[in-house]
């Protein structure tokens, strides 16, 4: 009698182990829509972190879920999906923003020299400070 | 290194006495696939910087690679965190020179070209030649390809417990579009 309730308890944890570990491989990707933004700054103050201290900002801001906003500089659909070239007094660089389906979507509205809120992740600095998955806010 | 790295870029941007010289994407693809026994692992990047400068064919890219995205969440965060150590290497790098670019003519035609340089993957530099397809046009020099790459020849460390999940060769496409530089 023991001994079964020892291996029920056993296959029990084994079963939660599993199912935790599935979970765990499958666990989804952030939904930046969903998620309340880390940071929030304009485009000129942003690019200014990273051109004048690269490493520094990449602490700060990569990875991180962040609203940007700026006036729009540029727009371009490329492969389906929309890009957002937001800008800046600096001069080479600038804050592009690659959309997410939701956002390609919403871009169609959107006009030249207007000024916008982009929230996406931050994954580094080129020659542009580069946002991924973004959503148009307003 | 990094920021040696851009300044010598910014420079080079800053000297452009002839603008229609230089070449270049802020969007190019690159894409790596692991195909291994228990599973097939792709990711892509489409946040790619690569300038051509078309008076010396020489070529410089530029990858981020937080920029890679995975279908599944955990392998990326693998790949950043234990296997390329994304937050001490950030950026993959190429520099190089395409092989007799001046013979290349603006045509509509594919023409196979080699593309000599060092490669910077995981901090590590390696020196190699990448076979691509080049298409040049008025408008437009499009460069596309693939090769393969070792895992082993960049440091990086794939735990035995994984290695059935993860390819020794992964092999690399890349597609970019370079455009007439202007700002």
């Amino acid at each position: 009698m023991k001994k079964n309730k020892i291996i029920i308890v056993i296959l029990i944890i084994g079963i939660v182990g599993v199912f935790i570990a599935y979970k765990m491989y499958n666990k989804p990707h952030v939904n930046v829509a969903d998620t309340k933004s880390v940071i929030t700054l304009t485009a000129d103050k942003i690019i200014n972190d990273f051109s004048s201290d690269e490493s520094k900002a990449n602490i700060m801001y990569l990875d991180e879920i962040i609203s940007v906003s700026g006036e729009v500089y540029e727009m371009n659909l490329e492969k389906g999906k929309g890009i957002i070239t937001l800008n800046t007094k600096d001069d080479f660089g600038s804050v592009l923003c690659h959309l997410s389906d939701e956002g390609t979507k919403k871009m169609s509205v959107l006009k030249k020299g207007q000024t916008i809120s982009i929230k996406g992740i931050c994954t580094g600095y080129l020659l542009d400070v580069i946002l991924i998955k973004c959503e148009i806010i307003n | 290194m990094k920021t040696i790295y851009t300044i010598i870029i910014c420079f080079l941007l800053a000297n452009v006495t002839n603008a229609q010289e230089r070449y270049l994407t802020k969007n190019g693809a690159v894409t790596f696939f692991s195909s291994a026994v228990v599973e097939d692992i792709k990711a892509d990047n489409n946040q790619v910087l690569s300038i051509i400068d078309a008076g010396s064919g020489k070529m410089a890219i530029k990858i981020l690679m937080k920029s890679f995205m995975f279908k599944k969440a955990l392998m990326q965060e693998h790949f950043n965190e234990n296997y390329v150590e994304s937050d001490k290497f950030p950026k993959a790098t190429f520099k190089g020179t395409i092989v007799d670019f001046e013979s290349i003519k603006i045509t509509n035609l594919e023409t196979k070209v080699e593309v000599k340089g060092v490669i910077t993957i995981h901090g590590i530099n390696k020196k190699i030649v990448i076979p691509a397809n080049i298409i040049r046009t008025e408008e437009s020099i499009l460069v596309k390809g693939e090769f393969n790459l070792f895992v082993a020849d960049y440091n990086i460390k794939i735990p035995s417990v994984v290695a059935k999940n993860i390819a020794k060769k992964i092999k690399v496409t890349f597609d970019f579009n370079h455009k007439p530089y202007k700002k």
